[in-house]
This record gives C-alpha cells, structure tokens and sequence, in this order.
C-alpha cells in the first residue's frame, strides 16, 4: 500500500474540509457547548449551596400568641415569623404560601398539664417548590419537641439520654465540595458525544458526498488501491475527530479553572495532566467512531439517509454515560469489554480523581481498536464493491 | 492500445454486455457509438477498472484491468460518466489533486498544469473554486485532470454531452491532437455526425453486443449505404 497517495487523499481532505463551514464548526466551535452548560451549571449551583444556610425562610403562622415560646425558638432559627391569611388552606392550595403553622385554642394549657399538645402544618405535597419550605418547618418542630421533652425529663430526673437511644446525625457528602463533583460526572457523555461528532460531516462528505457529487468515478480510476483511499480518507476525519476533542477537553480545563477561582467549593478540578489521559484513552475511540461512520456512509444510499443514521450515533455511545450521571458504579471487568462503556467508566474515573487500573485501560483500549480494526476492513471491502460507483440502491 | 474480448457483464435479470470484442489502436481515434442503453458507459467502466466483467477480458497495452488494475489506472486517463468536481477546490486543486494521484508532483506537474490551462483556455478559472462552474467549465476541469498525467490511453464518455458549439469543437481538436501524438483514443457518443467527423473507426453497440465495426468508408460500404447515420441504423435495426 503506497502511503505516499494515501497522504495526497488525506491531505486533499483535510484541506477541502477546512474551507468547509458546517465541519469547521462541528470541529471547532460545537466543542464549546458543554464546558460552556456545565460551567454555568456548577456557577448556579455553587451560588444555591453558597446562599442555603442563610436564607431566612417566611413561615406564616395562625394563633402566634398561644405559643410565645415556639415563636421565638422558630426565629432563633431563621424563621421569619408572620401572620398567617384568612384562609391558610386555600392559600397553600392556590401556592400564595409555601407552608402555614395553626397554633390551635387550648395550645398552651395541653403543653402545660405536660399532655401531648397538637400544632397543624398546612403544606401541599405534590408542589415541589414548597419542598424546602416544608422540610424546614417540620425539622423546627421536631427540634422545638425534643427540646421541651428533655426539659421535662430533667424535672423527673432522667438523664433525657434514656427516651434517645438512637443519637441521628446524618453526614451529606454530597455537599460543600463534592456536590459541585456531581457535575463532573456529566463529563464522559459530552466526552463520547464530541468524540462521535467531531468528524463525523467529513466522514460523510468524503464518502457518500464523494458518490452524491459525482467524483467518486474519477477518483477511483486513479493508481491507488480502494482501501488506500479510504484510509486517507479516515484519517482526515481522524484529524477533524481529535481537534474536537482536543478543544473540547481544553474548554473544560479553562471552564474549571475560571469555576473554581470563584471558590465555589470544587476543589481538585481536574487538571493538564488528567486531561492528557483522557485524550489518551479516548483516541482508540476516535478511530472506532470514524471507522462507523465511514462503513455508514458507504452503505447508505444518499447523503441525507448517512446524515439521519450519523446524527443520530451520537447518542447510542453517549446514553450509558448520561445513566453514569445519575447511578453511581464501580468499574468492573465486564465494563472494560464493551466498546465505549469502558471509556465511559474509565473518564468518569479520571475526571472524578480516583485511580484508574492500567490494565483494565488495556483491556478497553485493545477490544475498541479490534473491533475499529474490524469495522475499517469492511469499510475497505464497501469501497472495492461496484455499488461504489453505481450507488446502493 | 485497447483490446476487449468477449466481454460479458449483467446487473441482476438485465444483460448489460452480452459478449462485447473490439479493439482501439494507438494512434487512432475509436467512436464506441449505440442508443442509450446499448452498453458503451457499462463498456468503459471495465475499461477504466471500475467494473469486473463477469467473463472474458480487457487488456490495456497488455494488462488486464481485473487482475492487473494499477498498472491499467497508470495508462489510461479518463473522462468518467460522473464528472463531478469538488466545489471547494479550485480548478488548480483539481488536476493537482490527480497529478499527484499518478505519482507526479513538483515543478513538472506544475509545468504540465500551466501547460494543459493553455490549452484549454482555462486562464480564468484557474484559481477559481468550483461551485457555479458551468458546464463547459466542468468539462473542462474534468478533461485537464483526465490527462494531466498523459496517458497513453484516453477513455471519455460523451465528452462533447451538454456543451455548446465551440467547446465541442475544442474538445474534437483535443482529441485529435491526442490522436495525433501516437495515442488511443477512445470515445463513446451517440451524435454520428460527432463520430463521423472524427472517428478513425466506428465499433456501433447494442444490447450488449457489437452490430458492426470499422472505418467509416468501410461501414457505408457495407450496409450498402452512403450515410454513415443510415449505416447505423442498417446496423442497429432490430436492436434498438
């Protein structure tokens, strides 16, 4: 195989799709998109943890005078005490107020003769805005019941230890820093996305726009054999595949860096040297996804049936990554086998900062470029068939 | 030098070449002239090595173009059935784009490109992108690429199809001073006085099958006709 032609073919590609607007942009621009999102995303909720423990919360109350004491352990807590309307059940129904307290008649004597004294929290569940506010209330009151309980059982003289034997603290990890890292998680199926996507318009201008356009005839009577042409045709596409995800990898680096200089708790973002290993474990990959997309657009029939199935590859990669997103898993060795899923898992690793095992990147990186080695040799076999000039119809 | 022999191809139930034998010398201009659907596109494809015949054989200067494809694609030029052109490469990029696909590169093929311009009038398009060429541009391009690496065999499918009275005639000198270089040619048409004024010798096709062969004086004579196009149809009669 003369590698000298399969440089003309790859070099004439790479300079006809660089004038070409719509491969520039899939290329260069379309890149930016989700370090842009998830940056804006991480700014937003960074602010909402950032203001969360300090936002007074307005809690209507009806009969705030039969309970001077709960009123004011509710505004030691943040709570911004006001008259309840008329009509609180309509008010809460209509969504006018998140949640009202109704202090009923007789309130203070039960709390007194130390029976069990009953306040009413008008809420409505199935409005999810009102969450907050709800949750809020409830802990208030709780927290209100355990202080006169344990005041009670010191007047009897019992260690209030005795009615909690169960001591509740719940650690959510989730906050503070590693919230924010909930959003990394997003990282991988953008990854896959841009991977699929990158060079995928030169794919199909050089194979089914190749044919659609009529040069395809010309080109084939020319001295290189048909699996040349399609190699430096692949590589071009290889070239526009990894440029888009060397910008896409560099936005989120900057993204991160711009992010976390507003200290809004990521700490540790992933960095240079991490990036460059996602590169590394992604460029099996590219070949996979250029290899697909070359078979494709030899076998469909016109350019506007290889831009439906290409538009939509995108996806298929891309989804396990999304369910990632939210299913928290370890990697396993099955993971490492199907192709894509195993670079899913690995990213998601990485950009997270836990260890990745060398072997299981092997095992990934190895049944992805069988399976490209696979997927070029029948693109080769597509493009030595008549159908080739003739059109597959 | 071309030689096909008992060549056979079909596509599914239909019989495109049905045991075709002819041959085109160098120095010689050969018309492959038939209706549409007689086989002279479906014929030239074999030629120019994008078909296998299913039988026989095509010899171009003695190699086989099935189990000797690189050595035919490096002699022969070829004017396609498809021509098109990439609308983001200019004129220049095209035959470029070719010359080095046939090994050349260098002051040499930039010479040959200047050269073929010339020759072509092609000054003004030179440095243009392809997008909005008009016919006769296009041809003209697809022509300078086919040769730009001169072959010593010239395959065009209706090269003067959908030009005007002077590009067509361009495109006859052309083939003539190809001729005249030592040359084959070989063109397919379906315009007889094109063939006529042109043809060394005429190989007139149909339904897969050579009808008649020879010089133009040689076939009158033999259909007993003195109207090459009354010729064609004495040969094509009960095959069009």
């Amino acid at each position: 195989m003369d590698l000298r032609l399969i440089a003309v073919v790859f070099a004439k590609e790479v300079i006809d799709n660089l004038r070409d607007r719509r491969s520039v942009l899939l290329a260069l621009f379309y890149p930016f998109f989700g370090p842009v999102l998830v940056g804006t995303m991480i700014v937003l909720v960074g602010q909402a943890i950032t203001n969360l423990p300090t936002t007074v919360f307005t809690l209507p109350v009806v009969g705030a005078a039969r309970a001077p004491e709960l009123i004011a352990f509710l505004k030691d807590n943040e709570a911004r005490v006001i008259a309840a309307p008329d009509d609180p059940e309509t008010a809460v129904r209509s969504g006018a107020r998140d949640v009202v307290l109704v202090i009923p008649d007789g309130y203070a004597q039960k709390l007194d003769s130390e029976a069990s004294a009953t306040v009413r929290v008008i809420v409505d569940g199935s409005r999810l805005s009102a969450t907050l506010a709800m949750s809020r209330t409830l802990t208030l009151l709780r927290e209100y019941a355990h202080v006169v309980a344990t005041r009670r059982l010191e007047a009897y003289g019992v260690d209030p230890r005795a009615a909690e034997p169960l001591s509740i603290r719940s650690v959510n990890v989730s906050v503070g820093k590693n919230l924010v890292g909930f959003f990394l998680n997003m990282m991988p199926p953008f990854i896959i996305f841009t991977i699929f996507v990158g060079g995928v318009y030169l794919a199909i201008d050089a194979t089914t726009g190749e044919r659609e356009r009529g040069s395809m005839e010309p080109l084939l009577t020319a001295p290189i054999s048909r699996g040349g042409l399609m190699l430096g045709k692949v590589g071009a596409a290889l070239v526009f595949t990894a440029t888009a995800l060397a910008v896409h990898l560099a936005a989120f680096l900057a993204m991160f860096q711009i992010v976390s200089a507003g200290d809004l708790g990521l700490v540790n973002p992933p960095g240079v040297a991490t990036f460059s290993v996602i590169f590394l474990i992604s460029t099996p990959l590219m070949l996979l996804a250029v290899a697909l997309q070359t078979v494709i657009a030899a076998v469909s029939r016109s350019l506007k049936e290889t831009q439906t199935y290409l538009g939509l590859l995108p996806l298929v990669p891309s989804l396990p990554g999304l369910v990632l997103v939210f299913v928290a898993v370890e990697a396993q060795g099955w993971m490492m086998v199907v192709p894509g899923f195993g670079q899913t898992v690995l990213i998601g690793l990485l950009v997270r900062g836990e260890p990745i095992a060398l072997g299981d990147a092997l095992i990934a990186s190895a049944v992805v470029l069988a399976l490209a080695a696979a997927l070029l040799t029948v693109a080769a076999w597509l493009y030595g068939r008549e159908r080739m000039v003739l059109g597959n119809t | 030098m071309i030689v096909v022999e008992e060549v056979y191809k079909r596509f599914g139930a239909v019989i495109a070449l049905d045991g075709v034998c002819f041959v085109a010398r160098d120095g010689e201009i050969t018309g492959l002239i038939g209706p549409n659907g007689a086989g002279k596109t479906t014929t030239l494809r074999v030629l120019y090595t994008v078909l296998k015949p299913d039988r026989g054989r095509a010899l171009v200067d003695g190699f086989d173009t099935v189990a000797e494809t690189r050595a035919v694609q490096r002699r022969i030029g070829v004017l396609a059935d498809s021509r098109g052109l990439y609308p983001r490469l200019t004129a220049r990029e095209h035959v470029r784009y070719f010359g080095r696909l046939h090994g050349l590169g260098g002051p040499l093929l930039e010479g040959e490109i200047e050269r073929l311009f010339e020759r072509l009038d092609m000054g003004e398009i030179a440095d243009r992108r392809a997008a909005g060429f008009s016919k006769g541009q296009t041809m003209k391009v697809a022509l300078a690429r086919a040769l730009v690496h001169r072959p010593a065999n010239v395959l065009l499918d209706e090269p003067t199809n959908g030009l005007d009275v002077g590009a067509s005639r361009g495109v006859r000198d052309l083939i003539r001073e190809i001729r005249d270089q030592g040359r084959c040619v070989l063109f397919s048409s379906h315009l007889m006085h094109e063939v006529a004024s042109l043809c060394d010798r005429i190989v007139i096709i149909g339904h897969g099958r050579v009808l008649a062969e020879g010089t133009p004086a040689g076939l009158r004579r033999e259909t007993g006709t003195d109207d090459l196009e009354d010729a064609f149809l004495v040969a094509t009669k009960g095959h069009g």
